[in-house]
């Protein structure tokens, strides 16, 4: 009996096995394998099973790059001073000369990625860094990696300069932020000549992008000046059975977007439920529970970490009227968050931040969740 | 003097300077090898040198010989890692004590370290070899060699060339400035180098829409700076408590500070200000229909002229007109603006030939207040989508004769 138990248990765990690995190759099994070139490395975002998302705003594109990072580590805290000043030494260079571009935490091992500018001119060179629990960095080698790239729908197409002058087109499209949601990549961005704000939903694994599987939308709820706005950093929030996109704009109005209905092509009006204050931009945006409850961390340029109750997040009133200042969704600034650059969701009871110091040193470390 | 020869000097002038930078490095290098020798004679079997590499001889690698062919091939066979090469070999930026990262290699009775990146000029690079394990012939105290690139020149070249619009009026819905540099700029907190102030040199606060990633065009000579949409004053809805960045009948500079860093890491050669005057909101769309063409003769290279009456956007019209043939084929030319960026000039690579042509716009053009052909920038807010997403365009016949 004992011998058929064992067997049956070991049948099983082959059978899971094979499942998994089925369900990872889901996700890359569209992908080449060879050397990942970037020519800039913008926000980040984890996908499933260790696949990090990459905005490569001179390529106009995004990449699936699978990290093969897809071992729980168990540790629970992340702490590097003077991060940037161990990334320059790494990379042979000075700290003033490295640029943090953001930062992301892979869910399965915890470990921390970075996209980091060597160099602030033309010819900086992207580099992707991954910060392990055990504090120990390395540079990722993209040599021979697996990946995917989705190119995001050309530009309008250039009149005089001519498809030979392409290279010179100054015409790029800057990406705010991304986030991987529901099988999905959603990218925020914004264009450096003809002003119109886009939020893209691409599907993955990626397929045809250019064929029109765009979405552009706007939101419409807070007056008119909004409209036009970049999406300055999101995030996915459940309300009620729905899948919502929680967005950010400067100055600060928080904005509601069901995924559901971002389809190409879409007109979405996007419900405003918070005013959080104006002379602010936000930076970054993260969803935690808490005591049975939710809440929204928002790091900000000159309002500090703002912790936002979601209780009435349901039964929000649209603010459709412009207001002094505050209004809706209520917030608390948390003492002690200064001057945080970058904001990440690290585990259930812990977030990842980088501060900058007073001596110019920035550093990462995890922090419990107020 | 004219901007394009300007632009040639600056250029050549650009070139010379990297040349006696290289044959500087050159020399240093091919010096450095002396140098070196005086500060490892402790281990007189052993050497540092810090030497063009042969493959891309603008980069440098750190060649320690003097090995025994026994050492070297017992490397070879060990197959180590980063971690353990650093062991033997670490090379290190400036006073850290984390070590660069790179390859290392045997090479005939040397061993190398090609560093991953090139070195920066202005930083200290060290050099430690360490003791070898289990190599006790070859057991050298820790010696260090030092090595640092020639400075660049440190007097600052770089200039603001032009702000557009180029208008000393703008309308108080202003939409963007773009700035233009005389060579590459350097990334990261550039905000805090872009002033807007008023006529009492009072700054505005926070009237740019601050973007984190930068709005530069791929040269980085390019800054695109969009007023806040929020701090845009609207004719229907009062703004909040902030105001607008603009308002009519006032008179603004837009300064732009000497602290700002080219990417070379030179402050501007001098600070740059715009002075204007704002005038009331234009929420007229461009209308094609009212542009005033000024026809060339057939066989000519005379320019096609089209005055806008009013200014547009710079980078925009440069990009959005294309001139066809009637049998749809392109005119290829060379596009400039006059008269403040009123009027769009046209001049075709080959003369023009008797017949039908059809300029051809995208309606993505906007005029200083980001109206669009055919839509107000601040009216109903999806009536432009499919406009953006489709792009359409408006096409214009005009004849040659």
């Amino acid at each position: 009996m004992k011998r058929y138990l064992s067997l049956l248990l070991a049948t099983v765990f082959v059978c899971s096995l094979l499942v998994s690995s089925a369900v990872a190759a889901k996700w890359t099994a569209d992908m080449k394998e060879g050397k990942l070139e970037l020519k800039s490395a913008g926000p980040l975002a984890f996908g499933p099973d260790g696949i990090l998302f990459i905005a490569d705003t001179k390529s106009a594109s995004i990449v699936a790059l699978a990290t093969g990072d897809t071992k729980a580590t168990g540790n629970a805290s992340l702490k590097v001073e003077g991060i940037n000043q161990k990334v320059a030494a790494l990379l042979g260079t000075s700290a003033d000369q490295i640029l943090i571009e953001d930062l992301a935490i892979n869910p399965i091992s915890h470990h921390a990625y970075l996209a980091v500018s060597r160099g602030r001119g033309p010819d900086a060179v992207p580099v992707l860094v991954r910060v392990k629990t055990d504090g120990k960095l390395e540079v990722l080698a993209l040599d021979k990696v697996k990946y995917s790239v989705a190119t995001l729908p050309d530009a309008p197409a250039d009149a005089m300069t001519g498809p030979a002058n392409r290279q010179s087109n100054p015409r790029r499209e800057s990406i705010t932020d991304l986030a991987f949601v529901d099988g999905r990549v959603l990218i925020a961005g914004l264009a450096n000549e003809e002003f119109a704000s886009a939020l893209r939903a691409v599907p993955f694994p990626f397929q045809n992008v250019e064929n029109g599987t765009s979405v552009e939308m706007y939101h419409g709820a807070h007056g008119r000046f909004e409209t036009r706005s970049p999406v300055r950093t999101f995030a996915a929030f459940k309300i009620g059975k729905e899948d919502h996109l929680l967005a950010a704009y400067t100055c600060t109005p928080l904005v509601q977007f069901p995924i559901s209905q971002l389809k190409p092509g879409a007109k979405i009006m996007g419900k405003t439920i918070a005013e959080l204050g104006n002379r602010n931009r936000p930076l970054d945006m993260i969803v935690y529970e808490r005591d049975g409850k939710r809440y929204l961390l928002m790091a900000n340029s000159s309002r500090g970490v703002m912790k936002i109750t979601t209780e009435n997040i349901a039964n929000a009133e649209s603010i459709t009227a412009p207001v002094p200042d505050k209004k809706g969704l209520t917030y608390e600034t948390i003492e002690g968050w200064t001057n945080v650059d970058q904001l990440e969701r690290f585990d259930a009871k812990n977030a990842v931040v980088i501060r900058r110091t007073e001596g110019g040193a920035m550093n990462l470390e995890t922090v419990p969740l107020p | 003097m004219p901007d394009d020869v300007k632009e040639q000097r600056i250029k050549e002038a650009g070139n010379s300077r990297f040349l006696i930078w290289l044959i500087t490095l050159c020399f240093f290098v091919s010096l450095f090898p002396q140098l070196v020798h005086s500060q490892t004679e402790k281990n007189t079997s052993l050497a540092i040198r810090w030497i063009p590499n042969p493959e891309d001889d603008r980069k440098v690698l750190v060649e320690v010989s003097g090995f025994s062919g026994v050492t070297l091939r017992h490397l070879e066979r060990k197959m180590l890692s980063p971690a353990q090469w650093q062991q033997i070999l670490a090379v290190y930026a400036g006073e850290t004590n984390l070590a660069m990262l790179g390859t290392y290699r045997i090479v005939k009775d040397a061993l190398q370290f090609l560093p991953q990146f090139p070195l920066e000029p202005g930083i200290q690079y060290r050099a430690v070899l360490r003791t070898l394990p289990g190599q006790a012939q070859d057991k050298p105290a820790p010696t260090t060699s030092s090595f640092q690139l020639p400075t660049r020149n440190t007097t600052p070249t770089t200039f603001v060339r032009q702000i557009y619009p180029s208008s000393d009026t703008v309308p108080e819905n202003l939409l963007k400035f773009y700035l233009h540099f005389s060579a590459p700029m350097r990334r990261g907190n550039i905000y805090e180098f872009i002033h807007l102030r008023d006529s009492d040199g009072k700054n505005i606060e926070l009237p740019f829409l601050e973007i984190d990633e930068e709005l530069w065009d791929t040269n980085m000579t390019r800054l695109t700076l969009f007023i806040d949409p929020g701090r845009i004053k609207r004719g229907v809805l009062p703004l909040e408590e902030i105001g607008p960045s603009l308002e009519a009948g006032k008179s603004y500079s837009l300064v732009i500070s000497r602290e700002w860093k080219d990417s070379v890491g030179n402050p501007l050669k001098t600070e740059f200000q715009k002075s204007f005057r704002v005038v009331e909101a234009d929420r007229t769309p461009p209308d094609p229909a009212h542009w005033q063409f000024t026809l060339p003769s057939g066989g000519t290279l005379a320019p096609l002229r089209i005055n806008f009456t009013e200014p547009m956007d710079h980078a925009l019209s440069q990009r959005v007109f294309t001139v066809f043939t009637e049998a749809r084929q392109r005119i290829e030319g060379t596009v400039t603006l006059e008269s403040q960026e009123r009027v769009w000039v046209f001049t075709p690579t080959q003369a023009w030939r008797s017949g039908k042509y059809d300029l051809v716009i995208q309606t993505t053009l906007e005029d200083l207040a980001g109206n669009n052909i055919g839509k107000p920038f601040d009216v109903d807010i999806f009536e432009g989508i499919d406009r953006y997403l489709r792009t359409p365009t408006v096409r214009l016949p005009f004849d040659i004769r």
